[in-house]
């Protein structure tokens, strides 16, 4: 009988062997993936058992709470709550039973605690028998800078639109508003179906509240793109300063027998004014000339110097800006149109910032970043946020030529932006800027989008303080839709830092 | 050995204790020291009644049996008293002593085997009457009305009142004894008579008969009292006996065809056999999450959220799965303790499976070869149709898990188990006797 003992026994061991192979594969290999199971009520309930950290704009030196987790009363379990709702939206972004966005999503493993930067104060809290919780994240944003942000962009009058505001010297954003735009609190519902509905109406709402317009579209820059043409034209010698003079003739005959005018078919100066002159009265047909001379490939070149064709984490994330190597657009004629922020040209309103920026610092673009710095439960800071150089854009000089032009835009009363942004309407505040008006669609069919790109120059060895970027999606005039707002956005800034 | 055993126990507790509330729990002193009294009474029954016992599966028995008594209480606490989670259904606050009292009934249950049955061939007389007794156990549930015989759904308990008593247990002892003693009589007809058709050696269509009624009673408790896993155990183990006497591969070939095929057709004929076999091929599936497989996916989703290393005693969340105290109980383990643990546990298991089937090869007397060799695969069994039917390898069943399971007569019957192991692997290793007529020095007797 031993030898059908033994074949038994065998049968045993198989048995034995079949369940440790079978636990093995559910809990280390299938274990994540069961993790992610919808209503997986573990991973849930534990989501939301203790204290995510929350996040700070510490832009204005005080702290001001956006998202917290508040213990609902009774229960074990944390809500989160947005105290601004809307205001901080396209930052923070939702924490919701399903998922997160923005800020919450970037920093997920931080606020939740669950970031192996964490594990050395997670291993004491579990010994001390403290309660986990997660990080604060302390953002670099301006609390003045982007309530007034959200408040120029909601007066408008429905207008899609978005402004960034960013610190020239260190690329830290101070402010980052879009609209239309939704309001987190709607979505912290541990109710699934509640969320489903609220979640299903915000995605088919044709204003597409969800999106982040500052970051994730991209609209064509039209004349504000002339900031990257000029300086082009300066760097590589095509013109040696602001007084040269340049060849503007009305209208421009491009190579293909297409006429390019000036907006409204207006003459530039005498025809052949300084470049100083074509760039406050914006003429096309200028930098249109200046762009075919300096070919295509030169004015990629210098787009991505400016922080264009690359994608960016900020850490939101941030979809590339472009001058596209598309079919044939090393054709002269549509390089005309590229040089004023035509044709393919696509930017982000972050770049638009970024544009002023770049000039306001002297020809150096920081890499813009919104988390100053990430604080563990035990108040040591766990990240430090450092400036780092996104790119060295253009000389010194060079940067000084386009800031001389810019301020004429605004301080010359032939600029564009004069009646708009000037000394009279600023209440002393020296703003240099740049409009754009830029045609969109196919046929230019839609109403023009209103762009503005501007900083506050510095002084008296003083760093520039502010550069601030918007784009109003069919506002028409850049001076008239897109300028107010940003000059609203740097005097409530300056105005918290005075 | 033993002492080891309780040691880890007393660890445990103290751990789900610090686990739930930060501090120690307060019926920890007595609890534990009722625990070490028991064990050592059963270690002394040992070194008394069974002293060449196999030193090994005390120690196994009781560190399974201390283990759940951790776990049942972990799992009594949830939700009571301040501390964290939910309140278990069907759970007492006082399930930790009724389970303490078991264990005690246990062992004085296993002790009585030690000495009543001083040779295991004793049994071998009392054949058919257990045999008789075995049946009537079975047949007992399926008799009684639903209000005094159906539990969660299963139709195998007598109850009354408050007390309840899950005949099955005992029932798959007693037929243990008596498969033993009706083969070791019937061996050589069943081995060696009959045909041989294409390389397999059929039986004689008479000697069928006590297959086909086995077949057909299991298949009787499957469709009367909706119990699979009692089932397949009683019939597994009659298969594995009787390749054990016989040693026929035909004998397997037909038992575990009859089994498939009888299965299959009550999956097709009953609605709620089907259904295990649609939770099991598809748990996630539609609704099935929160319907049918709602226990199911608990527990594969309780064990992945344990993963490699656990959570930490008191620190998961078993109590979100439903029956996690009786049938689920594996899966608290996998929460709490991980991977590492519940691989250490099925070792455990392997190991007092191994321990008995290596008495069952040394002993010679047939009887108990087959007895005990027949009772470590039907363990071996158990803890594969539960283990795998939570952790989804197969259909799940529900049988209780040996020592780890709430419930008084599952462990009462587990240690009754350990006492005919203990038995048999004293008798097995106990060595030759002497002869008896030892008569000193030979002295040479020069005659004259």
């Amino acid at each position: 009988m031993n030898r059908g003992l033994l074949r038994i026994s065998l049968v045993c061991l198989a048995m034995f062997v079949l369940l440790l192979l079978n636990i093995n594969y559910l809990q280390a290999f299938r274990a994540s993936k069961l993790a992610a199971e919808p209503g997986n009520i573990r991973v849930f309930d534990q989501q939301f058992s203790y204290q995510r950290g929350a996040i700070i704009a510490a832009g204005d030196g005080t702290d001001a709470k956006i998202a917290e987790s508040r213990l609902i009363k009774g229960t074990d379990t944390y809500q989160r709550y947005y105290p601004q709702g809307k205001v901080y939206a396209p930052i923070t972004g939702y924490d919701t039973i399903y998922g997160q966005s923005g800020i919450e999503e970037a920093e997920n493993s931080l606020l939740a605690g669950t970031s192996s930067q964490l594990a050395v104060h997670n291993f004491t809290a579990l010994l001390t028998g403290k309660e986990k919780q997660g990080a604060t994240v302390d953002l670099t944003v301006s609390p003045a800078a982007q309530t007034a942000a959200y408040k120029a962009l909601a007066a408008d009058g429905g207008h899609s639109a978005a402004v960034v505001a960013i610190q020239p010297s260190t690329g830290a954003i101070l402010a980052l508003a879009s609209y239309p735009t939704f309001n987190p609190n709607d979505l912290t519902t541990f109710d699934g179906a509640t969320l489903n509905k609220v979640d299903h109406q915000l995605l088919t709402e044709r204003s597409q509240p969800l999106l982040n317009r500052a970051t994730q579209e991209t609209y064509p820059p039209g004349s504000s793109f002339k900031i990257v043409t000029s300086s082009a034209a300066f760097s590589e010698h095509k013109v040696a300063n602001p007084n040269t003079l340049v060849n503007a003739p009305e209208p421009l005959v491009l190579p293909n027998g297409n006429n390019l005018i000036n907006d409204g078919g207006e003459l530039c100066g005498d025809g052949h004014p300084p470049i100083i002159q074509a760039f406050w009265m914006s003429c096309n047909t200028a930098f249109g000339e200046l762009g075919m001379k300096l070919t295509a490939p030169t004015l990629r070149k210098y787009s991505s110097l400016y922080g264009m064709n690359r994608s960016l984490s900020i850490p939101l994330p941030v979809v590339p800006s472009v001058l596209p190597e598309v079919k044939g657009w090393t054709d002269p004629s549509l390089t005309a149109f590229s040089a004023i922020g035509q044709f393919n040209d696509a930017v982000t309103p972050l770049q638009e910032a970024m544009f002023a920026a770049t000039v306001a610092n002297h020809g150096t673009l920081m890499y813009p970043y919104l988390v100053q710095q990430v604080v563990g439960p035990g108040l040591s800071v766990i990240q430090q946020a450092h400036k780092r150089v996104l790119s060295r854009a253009v000389s010194p000089t060079v940067a000084g030529y386009v800031q001389s032009m810019m301020n004429q835009v605004t301080h010359n009363p032939g600029g564009t932006a004069y009646a708009t942004a000037g000394p009279q309407v600023t209440g002393g505040i020296t703003i240099d800027g740049k409009t754009g008006t830029a045609q969109n669609g196919l046929d230019n069919g839609n109403l023009d989008d209103a762009v503005f790109t501007c900083f506050v120059p510095g002084g008296n060895g003083q760093p520039s303080p502010i550069a601030v970027g918007v784009i109003v999606q069919g506002g028409g005039f850049g001076a008239d839709a897109a300028a107010p707002i940003a000059v609203q956005v740097i005097k409530a800034y300056l105005g918290a830092h005075s | 050995m033993l002492g080891f055993a309780v040691a880890v126990v007393l660890f445990a507790y103290s751990a789900v204790g610090l686990g739930l509330k930060g501090k120690l729990p307060p019926g920890l002193p007595v609890d534990i020291l009722v625990f070490a009294a028991v064990m050592l009474a059963a270690h002394l029954a040992v070194r008394r009644f069974a002293p060449y016992a196999d030193p090994l599966l005390l120690p196994l028995a009781g560190l399974l049996n201390g283990l759940g008594l951790v776990m049942i209480y972990r799992l009594a606490e949830s939700g009571r008293g301040g501390n964290p989670g939910l309140q278990v259904t069907d759970m007492s606050a006082s399930a930790t002593t009724t389970q303490l009292l078991y264990t005690g009934v246990g062992i004085i249950a296993m002790m009585a085997v030690l000495v009543l049955i001083r040779e295991p061939r004793v049994l071998q007389r009392y054949t058919y009457t257990l045999g008789a007794v075995g049946l009537i156990l079975l047949a007992i549930p399926a008799m009684l009305p639903a209000s005094h015989s159906v539990v969660n759904g299963a139709k195998v308990w007598i109850t009354f009142g408050s007390f309840s008593v899950e005949p099955g247990e005992f029932a798959r002892l007693a037929l243990a004894v008596f498969f033993a003693g009706y083969l070791v009589n019937k061996r050589d007809a069943l081995a060696l008579t009959g045909r041989r058709v294409l390389g397999i050696d059929l039986p004689r269509a008479r000697d069928l008969g006590p297959v086909l009624l086995a077949w057909a009673a299991s298949l009787l408790i499957l469709i009367f009292e909706t119990d699979i896993g009692t089932s397949a155990l009683f019939f597994g183990m009659f298969i594995a006996m009787l390749y054990i006497a016989t040693q026929r591969t035909s004998w397997l070939l037909i038992g575990v065809s009859l089994f498939v095929a009888g299965s299959w057709l009550t999956a097709l004929l009953f609605s709620h056999v089907m259904e295990r076999f649609t939770v099991w091929l598809h748990p996630f599936q539609g609704t099935n999450p929160t319907g049918i497989a709602y226990q199911p996916v608990q527990g594969l989703e309780g064990m992945a959220f344990g993963g490699i290393f656990g959570t930490g005693l008191g620190q998961g969340q078993p109590y979100h799965t439903p029956l996690v105290q009786s049938d689920y109980i594996f899966t608290a383990f996998g929460e709490e303790l991980g991977l590492v643990g519940i691989m250490a546990l099925l070792l455990v298991f392997g190991l007092l499976v191994q321990r008995g089937l290596r008495a069952a090869l040394a002993v010679r007397d047939p009887f108990s070869k087959l007895l005990v060799g027949g009772l470590s695969f039907v363990l071996a069994l158990q803890v594969f149709v539960i283990v795998g039917g939570v952790s989804g390898l197969i259909p799940l069943t529900g049988v209780t898990t040996p020592f780890l399971s709430e419930g008084g007569s599952s462990l009462v019957a587990s240690w009754i188990l350990i006492g005919l192991l203990i038995r048999v692997s004293d008798s097995a290793r106990k060595p030759a006797p002497q002869p008896i007529q030892d008569e000193g020095m030979t002295q040479v007797v020069r005659a004259a």
